[in-house]
């Protein structure tokens, strides 16, 4: 499943690039991720009344 | 604590929190790239060459190989391999030998100095000529004339190609440096590329820079250079 490395020079990016979507949808999970926990810690605030 | 009927996607703090975090990560992730690819943008030595250690810029001594242009399986496109080619029996991987030199100009002793002085000046005089006016280099410049980017490894300038035949010249260096020397000379193309003034030098120059650019690896970039019948796989 999990290829060494895909590019010429590798790197953490390249170990990363398993196939032409995957750096995509791991940089974007990082970002969508932290944004879920971000919504229920406001929605948390929100309700408490802060 | 009593659940109160409350909005997230009306609250300004949401998206300020979300704005400032994409932000961060964003601005971290570009930062982090460009250091990944001045890493890949390093070019290699002669030291690299002998030890073969495959850079995605080879070392200006690479006119000394030759260069051929194999579809690599494993990577999905076309590479430059330099000094004749070795497949990986497992993955299909092919990789260099850096072993197969090729005379360049009667030489296939070129120092890393003098390759690189040598490609230097076929720098300058491409852009002293402004090649990038009609055609492109690694993908920069005009769509008028051909890319420039793998052109050293044009079938049409192969011992059997038409375009060496045109000039007369025994090598594909000097048919090369001879067409660039007169070019309105040679039918070519309707298209025809003017006469810039290119003294033998600065052709001997061009022709070497031509010759390094071909084996930087650029992801099988030109994709429709692989289609030209003849320029994948020269030698079976």
């Amino acid at each position: 499943m999990f290829e060494p490395c895909t590019d010429i020079v590798c790197s953490f990016w390249s170990m990363l690039n398993q196939g032409p979507m995957t750096l995509t949808i791991i940089l974007h999970t990082l970002i969508v991720l932290p944004m879920i926990w971000i919504y229920f810690d406001e929605k948390k605030k929100l309700q408490s009344g802060e | 604590m009593e659940n109160k009927p409350t909005s997230v996607w009306t609250s300004n703090r949401f998206w300020r929190r979300s704005a400032t975090w994409i932000t961060g990560v964003a601005a971290v992730l570009l930062i982090l790239l460009t250091f990944d690819s001045m890493g890949q943008m390093q070019m290699g030595t002669a030291e690299d060459i002998q030890n073969k250690v495959t850079k995605r810029i080879p070392s200006p001594v690479v006119i000394n190989y030759k260069i051929d242009y194999v579809l690599d399986p494993y990577r999905g496109h076309e590479v430059p391999i330099i000094g004749g080619k070795t497949v990986d029996s497992a993955t299909g991987k092919v990789s260099s030998k850096f072993e197969e030199k090729e005379k360049f100009f009667g030489r296939d002793d070129w120092s890393e100095e003098e390759a690189r002085a040598l490609i230097h000046k076929g720098k300058l005089t491409i852009q002293a000529k402004n090649c990038m006016d009609c055609h492109t280099l690694l993908g920069n410049g005009a769509y008028y004339a051909p890319d420039l980017t793998k052109a050293w490894l044009d079938p049409a300038w192969s011992s059997e190609g038409p375009l060496q035949a045109m000039t007369g010249a025994n090598s594909k260096e000097e048919a090369m440096a001879t067409f660039l020397q007169n070019p309105d000379k040679y039918p070519t193309h309707e298209r025809m590329m003017p006469n810039l003034g290119i003294t033998p030098e600065e052709a001997k120059a061009v022709v070497a820079y031509l010759k390094f650019m071909s084996a930087i690896d650029t992801n099988g970039f030109p994709r429709n250079f692989g289609k030209i019948k003849g320029a994948v796989d020269a030698r079976k």
